[in-house]
């Protein structure tokens, strides 16, 4: 039992419809592998570091899954890397079980350095966007486990 | 003194982390010169084992155009 993640990159013109469509095949066929998928989320688009198929551009998607069978997975990537709406891909191990990802109500799309540190600067405010923080952040450990124990806390407390 | 000792020290010790994610750029942008290339350990003071770690964040983020293979440096 171990945990992968997977991040692929879309093409950014596709739209909302089509763009779940993918999604949704991809996880099938993710599926077929008896993995179980624990993320699947929308990481948002972001200029690349150098084109790829003559995309500035591109939205990335992130996927966390606990892995099913292991030999069934060579297909899968032979899969991925055949689909033609998938740019680049890349199939990571995970030290730990990842956490549920629980969407916010302001959803972080990093557009510019600029506004990406104005909005940390004023969530480091709210103990609930500290804990999402820390998922991308690892830097601010100490605080964010401090935070995270106070909430669970109150939650028992319930 | 002419030789001085500057103050060099493990950020990720200093810090206390212990994994580095590949995904967190605005952290790894920290150890790559305007090239894109990888400073050396001599240079940042990251300790041995995290300067491993930290080689292979940066490399992974390049491999899913996170990061660039090589940029224009400031002439």
């Amino acid at each position: 039992m171990s945990f992968y993640e997977t991040l692929y990159i879309v093409d950014p013109n596709l739209e909302n419809n089509s763009l779940e469509k993918t999604m949704n095949e991809i996880g099938t066929e993710l599926e077929k592998t008896k993995s179980k998928i624990i993320n699947h989320r929308v990481w948002g688009k972001k200029r690349l570091a150098y084109p790829i198929e003559r995309q500035k551009y591109g939205s990335y998607i992130l996927m966390q899954f606990e892995s099913g069978d292991q030999e069934k997975m060579v297909d899968y990537d032979t899969w991925m890397r055949l689909n033609n709406s998938v740019l680049r891909h890349m199939t990571v191990l995970l030290d730990e079980k990842p956490e549920l990802y629980v969407e916010e109500k302001k959803p972080e799309i990093e557009n510019s350095k600029d506004e990406s540190e104005k909005e940390e600067s004023s969530n480091s405010k709210d103990t609930e966007s500290v804990e999402i923080e820390s998922e991308k952040e690892k830097s601010n450990d100490e605080d964010s486990s401090l935070d995270n124990e106070k909430t669970s806390d109150s939650k028992e407390a319930e | 003194m002419a030789f001085q000792n500057r103050n060099k020290f493990c950020y990720f010790k200093e810090n206390g982390i212990n994994e580095i994610d590949y995904k967190d750029v605005k952290l790894l942008r920290r150890f790559v010169n305007d090239q894109g290339k990888i400073m050396p350990r001599r240079v940042t003071g990251t300790s041995a084992k995290m300067h491993r770690k930290l080689v292979r964040a940066i490399k992974r983020s390049r491999s899913i155009a996170l990061m660039p293979y090589v940029e224009k440096g400031i002439e």
